[in-house]
């Protein structure tokens, strides 16, 4: 009997433990938030300046390190960044909302999916309005006027202040590159239109344009979620950013361009390039380390990404295969009764914010940071950072060395990507043609002005994510990407497209539709 | 029956003091589990409140609003929420009813060998799955059902043309119970297997002079002593009913099947943790504990009735 009772009693603590446990939530998001506390905590001094930002791989910036001493010694600040994945924003945005739900965010970082909304409701931000012109004079004159009107047209509190340092490009960053080689190989001209577009598509597929002798070439793909896809989306004139819907104006109004006709065609286009094995059969399980493995391993034709960078996939094909490519811009290939192109973003969301503080000393620091960053004659230097580590000198001049994530910290001020010209962007890149890495970047040189030729504005450019915030679901654009895969791959029918729309506007579609278009009637006032 | 009766009295409000003097060395042994408990289970739980507020981070949670069960509305009428909610339950009982009896029945097999190098040997090849990482096993199973993994050089072999599954709707349940499968029965099985040589020899023994054959040993002896473990094991299994396991679905889902793998966790995780709702978050995850523990209840009620030993308590 006895036995029997502590068996039980055992049992039932037994059980109240699991339970517990379960009430208790996620645990597995509480051991996540101390780890990324204790990385940081041994980095940082009171004195130095926590600065958060993409990082795709490359080593942290610790006190004391080689890249902290490098800023230390231009701006006088020093600056840390512990390791945080980027993983296309999600580990990022996963790891700051931890950072922010523990009560210690960075001093400065980078917002991403609108998560400054909120903060600035609450004042967690520094208000940067009258601190910019008085304390970072060159980040104020390098932004022009109109963005930080616009900026300041985004508070979401309505009072017109700065919070957000913007990235700004003038110029069209993204767009299609192609296999210029592989033509040649096969005899052909460069496509113009749709259809000479899908025959080199065919021809990619069949002919051997590699000619190692294997059907191994992708003629054309992209990333999960259908992201990088510019190429095809661009056929139709749909307005898409890296694989995000965006809103332009569609029969005369503001519209989701994931919920047009343009999309509509575009999705049944696609599904027959899937079908025929045109589209890599992979493409919405590739992750960004897949994609580009298969691009620099030399199998792929025709990829969306950002031609001023090219290079890189230029000298990784040549590394990997011993074939030097030429890879050039695609021009913008326009759909029957569709004007094609590629998206130019202007706005690109916010580059900075900062957290709200008392410390004026701290202030200062920060914004020596931010006035360093927009100071143009420090861009190469920002550029070009540790010599022996990002760079080497040749000639007397800097040169960057080849990208490596496992010896390079990451660069944590890259303004000339972030408020960028096409000036700088080629300047930059023209200050890099030593012999042994010409070849490849003079490509480069020569994609990014190209590119120009077939890039076009939209008119939901500098919209706030704000207005999506109420709609988890169509911020994360669920429902886009569910339907749109599925489509292309076939196990849906083009006829489904019109239930997604029904979908869309009835789970809130037609509020966020709403408010766009009010933020857009304001906007052209 | 009066002893106990005399015991209750005994630890009752009278001799209190004497109880803690005479036991005190248990109590301290079991300090640190208490305070471990509290710690890290209990007070967590305060944080559930934020359920019923409107949470902001920066505000903390005293200061944020209380906003009574606005989050709870927002869930059951989230448009999506029939889905989530049945794809859960359809993972649920799929993980129940097929993968549950697997470490059973391998139990009783493994139970039959008589050379007991192969009986170890397998044992131990079997559990080894049990420590591998699902964020490994799901890399795996990618690679596996790949262009060019094992799956599609097979169908490829045979004539047929590469299929990728990861993407397809109707292969997720079949992928996800195969994969829990082989990656937890080995552990369950090494369970019931020492529950098994805790068993009374002589009962085999009895059996056995009386002529049973191996096989009604097993049917009249084995399995029959193994209920009791089998149904605590099952309520336990139970009372996380909708707490399926978070890393297995992650890793193995695309957004292409989110239609059928969608689950409370991963949801919770997408819009909780990524997009900082942390208010609606917890009310999903409250919602989830809730019926965890009403249906840990009400089987503990079944279990009691069927044998008299079979519940928790």
């Amino acid at each position: 009997m006895k036995k029997r009772y502590a068996k039980k009693l055992m049992s039932a603590t037994l059980a109240s433990v699991m339970v517990m446990s379960m009430l208790s939530g996620c645990g597995s998001a509480d051991s996540k938030s101390t780890e990324a506390t204790e990385q940081t905590a041994e980095a940082s001094t009171d004195e130095d300046i926590e600065i958060w930002s993409t990082n795709n791989g490359y080593l942290p910036v610790e006190a004391g390190s080689e890249l902290y001493n490098f800023y230390k010694d231009i701006i006088g600040v020093g600056i840390v960044q512990p390791y945080v994945e980027w993983n296309g924003g999600e580990t990022y945005l996963e790891q700051l909302n931890l950072r922010i739900a523990a009560g210690d965010m960075p001093d400065m970082f980078t917002p991403w999916n609108g998560v400054e909304t909120e903060l600035i409701a609450n004042g967690a931000l520094l208000d940067l309005t009258d601190l910019l012109p008085e304390k970072a004079p060159h980040l104020w004159e390098s932004i022009p006027e109109d963005v930080w009107d616009a900026v300041k047209a985004n508070d979401p509190t309505g009072q017109n202040r700065i919070y957000v340092i913007p990235q700004v490009m003038s110029y069209g960053r993204n767009g299609a590159m192609i296999r210029k080689d592989w033509l040649d190989n096969l005899g052909l001209d460069m496509p113009t239109t749709q259809e000479e577009f899908v025959e080199v598509l065919r021809a990619f597929k069949n002919d051997d344009p590699n000619g190692n002798g294997v059907a191994d070439e992708i003629p054309t793909g992209g990333r999960a979620e259908a992201r990088w896809m510019g190429q095809l989306f661009g056929q139709y004139g749909i307005a898409m950013w890296e694989g995000y819907p965006q809103w332009d104006i569609y029969d005369g109004e503001l519209t989701y361009s994931a919920v047009t006709k343009n999309m509509r065609d575009c999705l049944e286009w696609m599904s027959g390039l899937y079908a025929e094995g045109l589209l890599d059969p992979e493409t919405f399980l590739n992750d960004k380390a897949a994609w580009d493995g298969k691009i620099n391993s030399g199998v792929v034709g025709i990829w969306e990404h950002l031609p001023q960078e090219c290079y890189n996939y230029a000298e990784n094909i040549y590394n990997g295969t011993g074939v030097k490519p030429e890879i050039a811009v695609l021009p913008a290939i326009s759909a029957p009764g569709y004007e094609g192109y590629y998206t130019m973003h202007q706005m690109n969301g916010g580059g900075f914010v900062v957290a709200n503080t008392d410390d004026e000393a701290k202030i200062d620091r920060i914004m020596k940071v931010l006035d360093a960053y927009g100071n143009q004659d420090l861009w190469m230097k920002f550029y070009n950072g540790v010599e022996g580590m990002h760079s080497e000198v040749v000639n007397g001049e800097s040169v960057r060395l080849p990208d490596d994530p496992s010896t390079q910290q990451n660069l944590v001020l890259v303004p000339f990507n972030q408020i960028a010209t096409i000036d700088f962007q080629v300047n930059v890149l023209s200050s890099q043609l030593t012999d042994d890495r010409a070849w490849a970047v003079s490509q480069a040189i020569e994609n990014v002005q190209e590119n120009q030729k077939y890039v076009k504005s939209f008119a939901g450019d500098g919209m706030p994510e704000s207005i999506t915030s109420d709609y988890p679901d169509i911020a994360n654009r669920t429902l886009y990407i569910e339907y749109a895969t599925k489509i292309i791959t076939g196990e849906y029918s083009i006829d489904k497209f019109d239930e997604f729309v029904e979908k869309w506007y009835a789970t809130g579609g037609t509020e966020v539709t709403e408010k766009a278009r009010e933020w857009y009637a304001k906007k052209a006032q | 029956m009066g002893k106990t009766k005399m015991k209750r009295t005994e630890a009752g409000s009278g001799n209190l003091k004497e109880h803690f003097k005479r036991n005190w060395p248990y109590y301290v042994m079991m300090l640190p589990g208490i305070i471990y408990l509290v710690m890290f289970k209990y007070i967590p739980m305060l944080g559930s409140v934020i359920a019923f507020k409107d949470y902001s981070a920066y505000k903390g949670i005293w200061d944020s609003a209380w906003c009574g069960l606005t989050n709870f509305k927002k869930l059951f009428t989230y448009p999506d929420f029939y889905k989530i909610l049945r794809n859960t339950v359809v993972l649920g009982l799929l993980k129940t009813v097929l993968t549950f009896p697997v470490p059973v029945i391998l139990a009783l097999m493994l139970n039959e060998l008589r050379n007991a190098k192969v009986k170890k040997g397998i044992q131990t090849i079997i559990c080894i799955p049990y420590f591998v990482s699902w964020v490994v096993v799901g890399g795996l199973v990618f690679d596996i059902f790949g262009i060019g993994g094992l799956f599609n050089n097979v169908r490829e072999f045979l004539g047929m043309s590469p299929l990728l599954v990861m993407q397809k709707e109707s292969w997720f349940r079949p992928i996800y119970v195969l994969s829990t499968i082989w990656k937890e029965s080995g552990w369950g099985t090494v369970v019931y297997l020492a529950a098994i040589s805790g068993m009374d020899p002589s009962l085999y023994e009895s059996a056995s002079i009386d002529g049973a054959s191996r096989f009604q040993k097993m049917k009249f002896i084995t399995f029959p002593l193994l209920v009791p473990t089998v149904l605590t094991l099952l309520l336990l299994n139970i009372g996380s009913f909708l707490t399926l396991g978070f890393d297995q679905v992650y890793n193995l889902y695309t957004p292409m099947t989110y239609s059928v793998a969608d689950i409370f966790d991963t949801y919770v995780f997408r819009v909780g943790i990524q997009q900082a709702q942390y208010s609606f978050a917890t009310a999903v995850g409250l919602f989830q504990s809730v019926v965890g523990l009403f249906m840990v209840v009400t089987f503990n009620k079944i279990a009691n009735k069927v044998s008299e030993d079979g519940g928790l308590w």
